[in-house]
């Protein structure tokens, strides 16, 4: 048996198959000092599993500082004249007017950074050699100052790794953890390497210790096999993943559009959006023809405007990354007046403790929960478990004006934040998001959906049985990807050899390889990501930048491409967890009725109970259909039907 | 419908401008460094909400609007469905040369209700030197060509003849007609989007959601000023020439708005650092908005609070035709530091110490096998030191924030050795929060070139405040191959050889409390 194992913030979900192909899950409670106890608990009660699959974010809450995961102290080699360059970034700051700013707190401080003598040229020709006995004095160096974990970054080492090598063969006599930058991210732009290289170090001795005990713990349950889903949306091996924990910053986030890519490709749909809408956040990822958007950068901890990561506010990681954009609007979002009495929607939120008014936890503050259940949209949680208390939401949102004004006001507020993120990441692609299905889920997504929908002028909205369950599903449809780059390849199909070469060693059998080529026009900045096909052919790698060029940015060039970087994954299929078919017999029977307030005014909506309804069954707006961990929203002019894997599907 | 959504809304408009904007664009000037703004104006050309990426468009744009209405009603010209005027004579529109700015209404039933408005930095706008920003300017007839507010789009056709006019002037031709489309582009589609919302919300939903918008913008900066209400304060500063400094002052009072009167300046020069009147609005309106939390409007409730004035004939309200094309990158950051000085005074807990007040303007080129090379970039420096904490080291400070250029990626381009970049340690001023550290850059030759700098504060640095010392000022050194050293000023051009190394220093800010008061 396969058990996958999404350990989230508040709540760990366990997703299971069982025999009779049915989908299973466990929830419990997350352990935040140390998250493999939750894990291990909740196999335990399931009475083990053979196989693991796991997504994270122990990586992202221990960069956002959170306790009982601090950072080991990390010591960096650089070029002499070079110290720096952390600290610096790309001199920008994250905030235009505010004069009280600060840069992200560099992650190895100024005297943990030790200079060496040595220098290699673009082009990777030694013009300084790299002296063993001066690495072997900074390591000394950096044991004296007490660092637990090195990171090594040398100009241009990603064209000649030699001295990178070298200084990390001395290194390791000393440190159990070292990063060399060519390791993890063999690219130029010394800024954002050895950002990627820091990150790395830092994470290192937390996440291997980590899987270690994890992997101990399982194996005395009889796991015999444990994976962790990467940021770029494939699994890989406990070995990979403490090698290089830089790649598992976003696993969990990641897990939702790979579930939503495989329920496009069950239902025959190309073209989603993702929308997961949780506690904090909501967040939304294209998938275009089946296959998810990877990109090549990712801040971590960085902040968000309009769905897009401020340059300069987080930690830059160079490593393929599904694109996901991000706004401060989730279910325990604060809603609240300004100095001017303007109604505002965020960014602060009340978390899971004390979390929204309703809940009774003595929380004061109403939140976008709060407004669904004035709304008369939400009424229990937990298949009923968990009552909300409606007077408690309709004081709290009283005291900005008349309760169920502010409720309706504060979720169109919400709503539009939400669409404008999907649609800028979209339009900034050259999509438009009309003729696009949305997926919603996570637990605050099914509410919303379809009149953020509306917004984007979307006429399609899928969602998924188990709404707040479906990132864990994600974890069971997901492939083994393991990732490697070579950069400025000179021959590009003897550098895409050369790297399938080197992950087929690694990733023991593989199914397929997949290509990918950062590419640019010559003296260009940026790069485009571009899928390179076999053998790879230079006419055809610039025919398809210059269709993705003209798809993004609306014009081509009359100038030579170049390849920046060359990029393989290697896959290997995992046999798959197909989705459970829908219920077949069975009425559509009315649970109750209640008045739920639209845009549109009040109105008598019908209740329906998800489990209930049978494949086929069609409902018009308003409606309302609870399940065990979520509600979904019908508004009036939307029909929602009943698919054959048992998804929900509004269309207006 | 509440009119926060109304609000909201608008502002996602001049947001997705932006983002159509730079996606269309060619040059990585707007791409990258994001260096353009974009706005939806009301019927009276009031801005309603504008997105804006780099501080030196705040305000000028609002300027430049109002000069752009102004003169061609002046001229009885009408503006009808489907047109757009572009724009780049910086006594109308604002700012230097190089930024091109496209005005176009949008008409719902054939009633105008508005319109919507961007402004981009083209690379080059035609004039002797390759980026139009020339240091030997005397007037702006030598920084480029000048378009008055006139039809770029006819009823929705481009006016080829003119886009060619503008094509041929640049250097770069294609690149510029490129980013003159994406400019179409992006106020089409803001036209678009505002039609839309008419239809979503109704007509008069929007129009009094707008009122209400700019009330709200009005409401946010005064209450944000009430406590500063009743104070006044000046200050001065200066910019460096060759032939000696040059006075900026200022006297700031808050009464019911913030008035800014910038008499005591020095008269206009014939050196391409004059500001346009747009240029000192954005400045002190950059300075202005410091105080403010984040999230006050940009649009006309802030803008109306302040008064700017600066006598006619000035440095910073210059008749045409002096040069001005400096008047953006370094002038406008002295009118920050001073405006921001008398607010020191005004509100001592919200105002740091001065930042480096530089943008270090390199540019480099010359002949090599690979053809003609040119280069240019700026190095940030040290933020002052502000009331409860220490200033930031090695960013970009005022009215600029554009990124450097990665060292690999530069000497992979450019026939340069770069042989340092690092914090300049000590060099922010000593106090009891002491300023951040500038930055050394340094690089070698590897083959003959041209170098000319546009910099400031080499004599003077930028202020402490409260007892705090100044920081150390900026540095140019040049060490010949034969190892002779050679200290340079803030502007200059010279021949290099091979093998010849630059060493750049960029100022520290300055502190902020006594050292006494250190704890």
């Amino acid at each position: 048996m396969s058990v996958a194992v999404d350990v989230g913030g508040t709540f760990t979900d366990f997703v299971y198959m069982a025999a009779d192909g049915s989908l299973r899950f466990h929830k419990r409670l997350s352990t935040p000092r140390s998250p493999e106890l939750a894990v291990i608990e909740g196999i335990a009660f399931l009475g083990g599993a053979e196989e693991v699959v796991h997504a994270s974010t122990v990586g992202t809450n221990a960069l956002r500082g959170q306790e009982g995961l601090e950072l080991p102290r990390v010591g960096l080699l650089v070029t002499k004249g070079f110290r720096d360059i952390i600290e610096i970034g790309r001199q920008n700051r994250p905030k235009l007017y505010d004069p009280f700013f600060e840069k992200p707190r560099p992650l190895v401080p100024r005297e943990l950074r030790v200079e060496v003598e040595e220098r290699v040229d673009f082009a990777g020709r030694v013009l300084t050699p790299l002296r063993a006995e001066e690495a072997e004095e900074a390591a000394r160096r950096l044991e004296e100052l007490g660092a637990e974990s090195v990171a090594i970054s040398f100009l241009h080492s990603y064209a000649n790794p030699q001295h990178e090598r070298r200084a990390k063969e001395v290194l390791l006599k000393r440190f159990s953890y070292v990063t060399a930058s060519h390791e993890v991210a063999p690219e130029p732009r010394e800024y954002e390497r050895t950002s990627t290289a820091v990150v790395n170090a830092a994470l290192m001795p937390l996440l291997s210790r980590y899987l270690q005990k994890l992997e101990e713990g399982l194996r005395e349950l009889g796991v015999r096999r444990l994976y962790v889903m990467s940021s770029s949306g494939g699994l890989v091996d406990v070995r990979e993943a403490s090698e290089r924990p830089v790649q598992l910053v976003e696993s969990g986030p990641a897990a939702g559009v790979v579930a939503s890519a495989e329920l496009a490709r069950a239902l025959g749909i190309p073209d989603v959006i993702s929308f997961d809408m949780g506690g904090t956040t909501a967040k939304a990822g294209t998938v275009l023809n089946y296959e998810f958007e990877v990109t090549a950068e990712y801040e971590v901890g960085g902040e968000a405007h309009h769905g897009r990561i401020v340059k300069g506010s987080g930690y830059p990681v160079r490593f393929p990354f599904i694109d996901l954009a991000e706004v401060s609007a989730g279910g325990g979002t604060i809603i609240w007046r300004d100095e001017a009495g303007a109604l505002r929607v965020g960014p602060v939120s009340a978390g899971a403790d004390p979390g929204p008014a309703c809940y009774g936890r003595g929380g004061k503050r109403p939140t976008v929960t709060d407004a669904n259940v004035a709304l008369g949209r939400l009424e229990r949680l937990l298949g009923g478990s968990m009552e909300l208390d409606k007077g408690a939401a309709l004081r709290a949102l009283s005291e900005l004006g008349d309760p169920e004004q502010v409720a309706l006001g504060a979720v169109q507020l919400a709503n539009l934040e939400m669409a404008r993120a999907i649609r800028l990441v979209t339009v900034e692609r050259g999509l438009d998001p009309s003729r696009f299905s949305l997926i919603a889920f996570g637990g605050a997504g099914p509410q919303h959906a379809m009149e953020v929908a509306e917004e984007l002028g979307i006429r399609s909205v899928i969602v998924p049985p188990h709404p707040g369950l479906f990132s864990a599903l994600g974890l069971l449809l997901a492939d083994w990807r393991f990732e490697a780059r070579l950069p400025f390849p000179a021959d590009l199909e003897g550098a895409f050899a050369r790297l399938e070469e080197e992950l087929a060693g690694k990733a023991g059998e593989v199914d397929y390889f997949v290509r990918y080529a950062d590419v640019r026009y010559e003296g260009q900045g940026w790069e485009l990501t571009v899928p390179i096909g076999r053998p790879a052919r230079l006419e055809e790698v610039r025919r398809t930048f210059e269709e993705k060029h003209l798809a993004v940015y609306g014009f081509r060039l009359e100038r030579e491409v170049e390849v920046v970087v060359a990029r393989a994954f290697a896959v290997r299929r995992r046999r798959k967890a197909s989705l459970p078919r829908a219920r077949r017999e069975g009425e559509v029977r009315e649970r109750g009725r209640r008045r739920v307030i639209f845009r549109e005014g009040r109105e008598e909506a019908p209740v329906f109970l998800r489990e209930e309804l049978p494949m086929g069954a069609e409902l018009e707006g308003p409606a309302v259909i609870e399940e065990y961990d979520s509600v979904t929203v019908v508004p009036p002019g939307w029909r929602a039907r009943v698919g054959e894997l048992g998804e929900l599907r509004g269309e207006r | 419908m509440s009119w926060e959504l109304v609000y909201r809304a608008t502002v996602f408009v001049a947001e997705e401008m932006g983002v159509a904007l730079k996606r269309s664009a060619f040059s990585p000037n707007i791409r990258e460094r994001m260096d353009h703004s974009c706005a939806v104006l009301d019927a009276k050309g009031r801005i309603v909400a504008q997105a804006e990426h780099i501080p030196v468009h705040l305000g000028s744009f609002r300027v430049g609007a109002q000069n752009a209405l102004r003169w061609l009603g002046e001229r009885g010209v009408e503006l009808e469905p489907g047109d757009m005027v572009a724009l780049n004579d910086p006594y109308i529109a604002g700012t230097h040369l190089n930024d091109v700015m496209l005005l176009a209404p949008v008409y719902v039933k054939g009633n105008l209700i508005g319109y919507v408005v961007n402004k981009a930095h083209h690379v080059d706008v035609g004039g002797p030197v390759p980026g139009s920003i020339n240091p030997s300017a005397r007037s702006v007839y030598e920084e480029g060509f000048l378009l008055p507010p006139v039809k770029v789009v006819r009823r929705g056709k481009v006016e080829e003849d003119l886009a060619r006019v503008f094509a041929e002037n640049s250097k770069t031709p294609s690149t510029a007609v490129g980013d003159l489309h994406a400019q179409i582009a992006a106020n089409v589609v803001g036209a678009r989007r505002v039609e839309e919302l008419a239809q979503r919300f109704g007509l008069e939903a929007l129009l009094s959601g707008w009122e209400r918008a700019i009330e709200y913008g009005r409401l946010m900066t005064l209450s944000e000023l009430r406590e500063l209400e009743g104070k006044e304060a000046s200050a001065e500063d200066y910019l460096e020439l060759p032939s000696g400094d040059v006075r900026i002052a200022a006297r700031v009072r808050v009464e019911g708005g913030v008035m800014v009167d910038f008499a005591g300046t020095s008269p206009q020069l014939p050196y391409p650092i004059n500001a346009v009147f747009g240029v000192t609005f954005a400045a002190t309106a950059f300075a202005v908005r410091t105080l403010m939390e984040e999230d006050v409007p940009t649009n006309e409730g802030f803008y109306s609070v302040l008064e700017v004035r600066a006598p006619e004939g000035s440095l910073l309200n210059p008749r045409k035709p002096a040069p001005v094309s400096g008047g953006n990158v370094e002038t406008s950051q002295r009118v920050a530091d001073v405006v921001l000085r008398a607010l020191a005074e005004i509100a001592p807990e919200r105002v740091p110490a001065a930042g480096s007040g530089t943008m270090m303007n390199v540019m480099l080129g010359g002949e090599w096998e690979r053809g003609y090379w040119a280069y240019y970039e700026t190095v940030g420096g040290g933020t002052g030191g502000r009331p409860g904490k220490r200033g930031v080291s090695g960013v970009h400070v005022n009215m600029t924030n554009t990124l450097n250029t990665p060292i690999e990626m530069a000497e992979r381009s450019y026939p340069l050795l770069f042989t340092a970049y690092k914090l300049r340690e000590g060099s922010g001023g000593r106090g009891k929060f002491p300023g951040g550290d500038g930055i050394v850059r340094a690089f070698r030759l590897l083959r003959p070139a041209r170098l000319s700098l546009m910099a400031e504060r080499f004599r003077r640095g930028p202020y402490g405040l409260w007892g705090g010392e100044p920081g150390r000022e900026g540095r140019a050194t040049i060490r010949r191959r034969s190892g002779e050293a050679q200290l340079m000023p803030s502007k200059f051009s010279i021949e290099l050889e091979a093998g010849d190394e630059v060493i750049l220093e960029t100022p520290g800010g300055g502190g902020w409390g006594g050292m006494g008061e250190q704890g």
